[in-house]
């Protein structure tokens, strides 16, 4: 494991880093004197989100038997969560990790305890000891969307989405480029639940998808909803975090699946050898995000055509060029030119197509 | 056209049945005169409970009746506190709340995230299903729903208006002094009923995690056990106007998805308002009612109020 630092599989944004990286100025420390915390966004038994990073929290434990782990469930937005923070250095950990966006309520409490190492997931700030990580899941829904646009009849595809942020544009938007790359005339209509986690209403949602002519589900929330919608409707859905397939084996097509042991492990070893450095850090595909291997009744043509995409952009190749139209119709990435990590980062228009989403 | 009415109500029946019998439970412990703010963590208690129960035993309705027997006792806890120990409603109602999140949270960890091998199937209804848009609504989906917007609350409204000792409940709401000095036992009245409406709040959790979701994770009634004590104000603390209500509310969110999959040209956030902009609706519907000149829909006048015999 200790070949995966420096060797390229976290992919450094330099681009987005608002401060020059500094040097690794953290001392090494002992494995058995060292405490990591980790604030979960949700309970880790969602069976999405947090339960991934929680399995992640579970490998690093298993690399270091004599480490010590504490982590709290359910961080809220708001000043608990500087509280929260502020409560794990207080207990003398030496580095933090948050599960998502905790914005100044973190920062705050990183710049005022310099000797510890904190790192944010979907975070925007670099600072001496406050980096951030995010996996660039735009990859394997691209290739999920080549598989929903040669599975779909209706031409519709639904997408229970969550809030109008960057994340879930870059989601749903790479789906949808990837099912028009097959099949041209497909469209995607998305919905909003106003919530990460909230099963019933995504039911509803997937189920308002499904009556307005939608056969093919995705979405981002943190759980398995819309996957019993899909089963129960006998249409085909792909998901977000985990393997799910046991909610709706006859529906299920892959997933969004995210695997942060590694790149846990290999931060957490980094700041016990003295080497950790405050940086952002990109998870790339099949470092930290793939697709799920397919479902079922997922047919074996199509499953080649999604993976051949799959191959290319392990050989480098990034399918987000132009031209790339928002859905007014208006050319946002000109031909010739390619949207890279970081501005799919920070994407914020729908492409054509797309309805929904704000 | 047709369509899209059916699958409407379809879904605002069943979404909105966690509401309606959890929202009835409410009105008949608020109708012998005590507020039970504790729905949210009952409704949570029953439906970890469900799925504990339906994973171990493999029978949905022995789980159903395991959830209504856990939201009875935790109502019973309840009424310990606030009937016979006579502590403040609000504060004991709103402990019930944060334990049963809490303790359901606990017990329901080794099953969260889980499927339900055998949830409350669909079961059709003869005759009655042909009915165009009701039918398969109301009587396609699972069997709980019949009983969930029409015979409990038939039960319910029929012994609350109808019978003697409806009688004597609803003066235990308005005038428990006056209801002892009767004879009617304040205390055992209250406490009972305070244990009905939590039975009907477990059985609310059973119905979600059983027939909506179906599955238990930590944090999924999100709010809808609250939601159901506001309706007790918009039904005018009657049954059927409950059930009604918990439909109505099913409806409002039912359109607001629609609405956003089917691409109306309303912005998503002013459509993901509609059940807030229903419920300020639903508070202020029965004022402006009243100032019409009909009476009705008012609190129980000791709503809220511990009773003491040696003050009264």
């Amino acid at each position: 494991m200790g070949a995966l630092a420096g060797s390229g599989l976290w992919r450094p944004v330099s681009a987005l880093a608002d401060a020059p990286t500094l040097a690794p100025h953290l001392p090494p420390l002992r494995e058995e004197d060292a405490l990591v915390a980790f604030g979960h966004t949700g309970p880790i038994t969602d069976g999405g989100w947090s339960t991934a990073h929680d399995k992640g929290v579970q490998a690093v434990r298993k690399a270091f038997p004599k480490l010590r782990t504490v982590y709290v469930e359910s961080v809220p937005y708001s000043a608990d969560a500087t509280r929260i923070f502020r409560q794990f250095v207080a207990e003398g950990a030496n580095m933090v990790f948050s599960t998502s966006n905790y914005g100044d309520f973190i920062k705050d409490v990183a710049d005022r305890a310099p000797e510890v190492a904190f790192l944010e997931c979907d975070g925007v700030t670099v600072t001496g000891n406050l980096g951030w990580y995010y996996v660039t899941h735009w990859y394997p829904s691209y290739i999920i969307g080549i598989a929903a646009g040669l599975m779909t009849r209706t031409n519709r595809l639904g997408y229970v989405g969550t809030f109008p942020i960057p994340s879930v544009y870059a989601s749903a938007n790479a789906t949808l480029l990837g099912a028009q790359s097959v099949n041209p005339g497909c469209t995607m209509h998305a919905v909003a639940t106003n919530s990460w986690f909230d099963p019933q209403a995504a039911t509803q949602a997937a189920t308002a998808l499904a009556d307005s002519g939608c056969d093919f589900l995705c979405g981002i929330t943190d759980e398995p909803a819309f996957l019993r919608v899909a089963e129960s409707r006998g249409l085909k859905a792909a998901m977000w975090n985990l393997d799910m397939r046991r909610f709706g084996p006859k529906a299920y097509v892959s997933a969004v699946v995210l695997d942060f042991a590694s790149f846990y492990i290999d931060q957490v070893r980094a700041r016990l050898n003295g080497t950790w450095q405050a940086a952002a850090n990109f998870l790339t595909l099949a470092h930290g995000v793939d697709r799920d291997a397919w479902g079922e009744t997922v047919p074996q043509a199509i499953r080649e055509q999604a993976d051949a995409m799959r191959d290319r952009i392990l050989g480098g190749y990034n399918p987000f060029r132009g031209p790339i139209r928002d859905n007014s119709g208006t050319v946002r990435i000109p031909a010739g030119t390619v949207m890279d990590d970081n501005a799919i980062y920070q994407w914020d228009w729908g492409v054509q197509g797309m309805t929904g989403l704000g | 056209m047709i369509g899209m009415l059916t699958a409407l109500l379809s879904t605002a029946v069943l979404s909105g049945g966690v509401l309606a019998l959890a929202s009835v439970g409410e009105v008949m412990a608020e109708r012998v005169g005590v507020t039970n703010l504790g729905v949210e963590g009952l409704v949570a208690l029953g439906a970890a409970t469900a799925v504990l129960v339906a994973i171990s035993t493999g029978n949905p309705w022995l789980a159903l009746l395991a959830a209504t027997a856990v939201g009875a006792l935790g109502g019973m806890v309840f009424a310990c506190a606030a009937v016979l120990v006579q502590a403040s409603q609000v504060l004991c109602g709103l402990s019930v709340t944060f334990l049963g999140i809490g303790l359901s949270a606990a017990i329901g960890h080794s099953v969260a995230g889980e499927p339900v091998p055998v949830g409350l199937a669909p079961v059709t209804v003869p005759v009655l299903s042909a009915i165009p848009i009701i039918g398969p609504a109301f009587f396609t989906q699972n069997l709980l729903i019949v009983p969930t917007y029409l015979l409990i609350p038939a039960a319910c409204h029929w012994l609350l208006f109808h019978t003697r000792h409806g009688l004597n409940m609803r003066a235990v709401g308005e005038n428990p002094a006056a209801a002892d000095a009767a004879g009617i036992p304040v205390r055992a009245i209250r406490f009972w009923y305070v244990t009905l409406g939590a039975a009907l709040a477990g059985a609310a959790g059973a119905y979600l995690s059983l027939a909506v979701i179906p599955s238990w994770s930590e944090g999924m009634v999100a709010g809808r056990g609250w939601i159901a004590v506001a309706l007790v104000i918009f039904a005018g603390f009657r049954p059927f106007n409950a059930a009604a209500g918990g439909l109505l509310f099913g409806l409002i969110s039912a359109i607001g998805f629609l609405g956003q999959a089917r691409g109306w040209p309303i912005a998503a956030p002013v459509l993901n308002m509609l059940p807030y902009i229903g419920t300020l609706a639903f508070i202020m519907f029965p004022v402006v009612f009243r100032r019409v000149g009909r009476r009705g829909g008012e609190a129980p006048a000791a709503l809220g109020e511990p009773y003491y015999r040696s003050v009264r």
